[in-house]
């Protein structure tokens, strides 16, 4: 049993639109240890949501995925369907992002749960049951045994949100991934979502992935960040690291771009400048040149190499920042 | 389910199978294939029923001689035979094809025309209007159609404006739904506002805005309509009304076909086969043109 | 769910809604609304008969009567069978008659409106009834089959038959059907009709042409339908990846989470597609010499018979209204957003 529980390695993910080919994530290599949190970080379009899909085969089917994805030793990409099935909420779990959504509107909630505990083990019903109750519990929904007979449109967007933990914790996986999982909450529900998300990895010993555009919120939860842009993991470091000593131009500006309590009122926001590029076109140099307040002819022509510049952090630029950041 | 597809499909009209979602997966040539091939074959059946009998050596339809009844297929001068009364099989056909065509096409124009302003005025309106044309229509819907067209028909006699008028009754109401929630849909847009602030009157609003954007959905629907409005004439033929005999239409021609059915067989078949390849056809290219422009 | 937007007696249905919440539930207030709004549309429908049959050209007093009758003669039935007195009145005349079932008389057999019904209707119902339930049991599983794997060789061979079968004019099936059955193979009968008192074997013998004449296009355009719905759902909706993401096979996905939502939409199809339906069931039944309401629709039109056709037209009219409404009513109760009403927090 290694350290690591989920290696990525290299991973690329094409999707063939029409005629064209997209490359939605490019050269990503990441691991997550057991028990360890992981925060992939960037805005949309990076290619976060996808390179997560990925793990769990969730991806369409016009999707092609090559390169490398351990998890527990067994090697993800290219797995067969079967097995896959094996793996899903058993061994990686995911929570998603739109609780309204995400759930089926015409099935109970304590039916939803249920299938997800019987898909892995065979319990009766009455067995199911009872699990489905604990697992409420362990999410902290109150009236939990009415929850169970009540439809997910009689539940508040918090609380959907918990049912979706509940669900994906059904099978006690040993990973697990929050996709964006409390953007579409209030910021009150979204702390305590993330409190409890923690507790819960505490206490169960799993490991967690959270995606998200929030590096904030990645500064309180996460050991280890990985910043996205373009489909690439552009910097890496344990979170200390990464806040104290920023590498990356373009997690500076997300760093800069959060507001904060001591800066004046009315103070306009640093937001990046610039779009995100067209994933469509791949030009050579470093994806984030039109943008970066560093950029020189060389980013232009000749993408850096995403490498480990220093102990335990790595990123690609050639002309990164050198001061701090303090949080 | 949106608003849409039910509208196309509340007459009763057309598959309403969304292709787009399945093309996407499928790649663009499958695309191309879908529409090519059916639009050369409706321009081929249209060109046949409607351009062959000008320039290409077709026997009158009507007036055969009676010395000539019922000859078999292949003979000399009539390649698919004669009819009880001498007529040319081959030319009742086209010239059948034609009235078919003729009154198909009528209708669905009345629809488009009539039903597309009648939706798009509602739409644009809305309120208790909108509540009010709606309803009217709905009593349109709901009363069994085609019981209407015979009442109409019967009362009117059996003549081809007369069953292009019964099967307006039809037509108009199914396209005014498919107009009004398209015009729904556009009255949200931001291009709409402007103009409505910019004081744009009333029949300009309808005509210069709404119209062109509301007719290719229109047009594509009016091409999934084709094929059920041309079997409704032959059932409008098959109880009397429809094409007065003995000028042929494909419909008229499968009804009186019925009487000689065990004796022979091909005055049902060849006209039911010529309806049924137009009809596929037409279906065929509506639901091409919907999967390529991926309008609803 | 049905377009008509809001309701003219919106003030009315206000007040049933809240008598609907009062007495506790959403759905009832949901289901009054509803017929309240179906109210309207059924005086139109039955206006619209009512005026469509009065404007048949050809006097019915003067078929009776035959061609030698005199003026004075056809004067004197006209006042006998009401038919001098001003539209709107004998609009309402009818219609409260009718509502009550006095349908009136047959011009031409004497027979009563409401007993020739009687024993029209089932027959009809059979028929319809027969289709309909045995194309929808088909289409689910052929459809479900097709959404399993879309463009495979079972959806590519399904869509290609289903589309050919939605191109066949029934009556023209209905011929074809006769011609190999009935005149070549000599195995089932082109006419006639056997009620299922008599007779259950033969009762089912005369019933099978008529019904996959009617059933075909239906199966086929059902199955279309539910398949595109069921990939809609399928690859659209994020339910489903959820699903997926617990590790639930694909079919059962498919089946327990799919179906379900795509079921719903079916049912309102399936209730505004009722008006057409009715309309071939008359051509098949001219073809096939049942003795249901097309048929004796067809009759009374050649015979002017008025009450008859009025009749028929107020039933036909009726029906299609209250199947509307009951699939909307079945929609409410079966969708739980509806049924159970907005979330508690």
């Amino acid at each position: 049993m290694s350290e690591c529980l989920l290696e990525v390695s290299d991973l690329r993910v094409d999707f063939r639109n029409g005629g064209q080919v997209v490359r939605a994530v490019d050269q990503l290599t990441y691991s997550v240890r057991r028990g360890q949190t992981v925060a992939v970080i960037g805005e949309s379009g990076s290619g976060k949501t996808v390179s997560s899909r990925a793990i769990m085969g969730l991806l369409p089917p016009t999707a092609k995925v090559t390169g490398s994805i351990r998890f527990d030793d067994i090697e993800m990409v290219g797995l067969g369907e079967k097995a896959m099935r094996g793996q899903r909420g058993c061994g990686v779990a995911m929570v998603f992002q739109d609780p309204t959504r995400s759930l089926n509107p015409t099935m109970r909630i304590g039916a939803q749960i249920r299938e997800a505990i019987q898909t892995h083990e065979k319990a009766s019903r009455g067995a199911a049951h009872d699990r489905a109750l604990e697992l409420l519990e362990l999410v902290r929904l109150p009236a939990a045994q009415e929850r169970l007979q009540q439809y997910p449109h009689q539940l508040s967007g918090g609380m959907r949100q918990r049912v979706m933990i509940a669900i994906a914790l059904a099978a006690s996986p040993k990973l697990l991934i929050a996709d964006e999982a409390t953007t579409a909450l209030d910021v009150t529900t979204q702390a305590q979502i993330m409190e409890l998300l923690r507790d819960l990895q505490q206490r169960l010993g799993m490991a967690l992935i959270m995606i998200s555009h929030d590096l904030g919120l990645a500064a309180s939860f996460a050991d280890e960040v990985v910043v996205m842009y373009a489909g690439r993991a552009v910097e890496r470091a344990p979170t200390s690291m990464l806040f104290s000593h920023v590498r990356m131009p373009y997690t500076r500006a997300l760093l800069d771009a959060i507001p904060r309590l001591e800066n004046a009122s009315h103070a306009p926001l640093a937001a990046v400048p610039g779009q995100p590029p067209n994933m469509a076109l791949r030009e050579p140099g470093c994806p984030f040149t039109p943008r970066c307040p560093n950029s020189t002819d060389k980013c232009r022509s000749q993408a850096p190499a995403f490498e480990e510049h220093e102990p335990g952090h790595l990123w690609a630029c050639w002309h990164p920042c050198d001061d701090g950041v303090r949080l | 389910m949106a608003d849409l597809p039910s509208d196309l499909v509340v007459a009763g009209v057309a598959p309403a199978a969304d292709e787009a979602a399945v093309a996407r997966a499928g790649g663009w040539w499958r695309g191309r294939l879908g529409v090519t091939v059916p639009a050369v074959m409706v321009a081929l059946i249209f060109g046949l029923c409607f351009i062959w009998p000008i320039i290409g050596p077709v026997p009158p339809p009507t007036g055969g001689n009676i010395l000539n009844a019922s000859l078999p297929a292949f003979s000399p001068g009539h390649f698919l035979g004669t009819d009880p009364v001498g007529n040319d099989e081959w030319s009742r056909i086209l010239y059948g094809g034609r009235a078919s065509l003729e009154i198909a096409l009528a209708v669905q124009a009345i629809g488009i025309v009539l039903g597309g302003l009648i939706g798009a005025i509602a739409g644009y309106l809305g309120g208790w209007r909108d509540a009010t044309i709606m309803r009217v229509l709905d009593v349109f819907i709901a009363f069994p159609g085609l019981v209407l067209a015979v009442a109409i028909a019967q009362g009117l006699g059996p003549s081809e404006l007369h069953t292009i008028w019964a099967l307006s009754f039809f037509s108009v109401p199914a396209s005014a739904r498919i107009s009004r929630a398209a015009t729904l849909q556009l009255r949200e847009q931001t291009f709409m506002t402007a103009a409505r602030l910019s004081g744009t009157s009333f029949p300009r609003m309808v005509i210069g805005h709404i119209a062109p954007n509301i007719v290719p959905q229109l047009l594509t629907y009016a091409l999934l309509g084709m094929g059920i409005i041309m079997i409704l004439e032959g059932a409008l033929s098959f109880v009397g009304l429809g094409v007065p005999p003995p000028a042929p239409s494909w419909g008229n021609m499968i009804a009186q076909g019925q009487s000689t059915i065990s004796a022979d067989p091909r005055y049902v078949f060849l006209p039911s086969a010529a309806l049924f390849i137009t009809v596929v056809s037409f279906n065929l290219l509506g639901e091409g043109l919907r999967a390529r422009w991926g309008t609803q | 769910m049905s377009s008509t937007s809001a309701p003219l007696s919106a003030p009315l249905a206000a007040r049933a809604g809240r008598a609907g919440r009062l007495a506790g539930s959403p759905t009832l207030a949901f289901i009054v609304r509803r017929l309240l709004a179906a109210i309207p549309v059924l005086f139109g429908v039955t206006f619209l008969s009512f005026v469509v049959m009065n404007s048949l050209p050809g006097d019915a007093a003067q078929e009776l009567l035959g061609a030698q009758a005199t003026p004075a003669e056809i004067h004197q039935l006209e006042i006998k069978l009401g038919l001098d007195k001003p539209f709107l009145t004998r609009y309402w005349d009818w219609l409260h008659q009718a509502v009550i079932g006095h349908l009136g008389h047959s011009l031409s057999s004497g027979q009563s409106v409401a007993s020739i019904l009687g024993s029209d209707l089932p027959v009809t119902f059979e028929l319809v009834g027969f289709a309909f339930l045995v194309s929808l049991a088909l289409a689910v599983p052929l459809a479900l089959v097709s959404a399993r794997k879309p463009n495979g060789v079972a959806d590519r061979l399904s869509m290609m038959f289903s589309m050919a079968g939605l191109s066949i004019a029934p009556y023209v099936l209905a011929l074809v059907l006769v011609y190999v059955f009935a005149v070549k193979l000599n195995v089932l009968p082109a006419l006639g009709w056997v009620p299922p008192g008599q007779s259950l074997g033969q009762n089912i013998r005369y019933l099978i042409l008529p019904a996959v004449s009617i059933g075909l296009g239906l199966l086929c355009f059902y199955t279309r339908l539910l398949r595109a719905d069921l990939l809609e759902q399928m690859q659209g909706e994020d339910y489903v990846v959820t699903a997926r993401a617990k590790g639930v096979r694909p079919w059962r996905v498919l089946t327990r989470h799919a179906l379900r939502n795509s079921l719903f939409g079916l049912i309102t199809v399936v209730a505004l597609n009722l008006g057409t339906l009715l309309g071939f069931t008359v051509v098949i039944e001219d073809i096939f010499g049942i003795p249901g309401i097309g048929h004796e629709l067809l009759q009374a039109i050649d015979n002017r018979d008025i009450p008859v056709i009025e009749g028929i037209v107020f039933v036909f009219a009726v029906i299609v209204v209250l199947l509307n409404l009951a699939a909307d009513v079945l929609y409410s109760v079966l969708d739980p957003r509806i049924r159970y009403g907005r979330p508690t927090e």
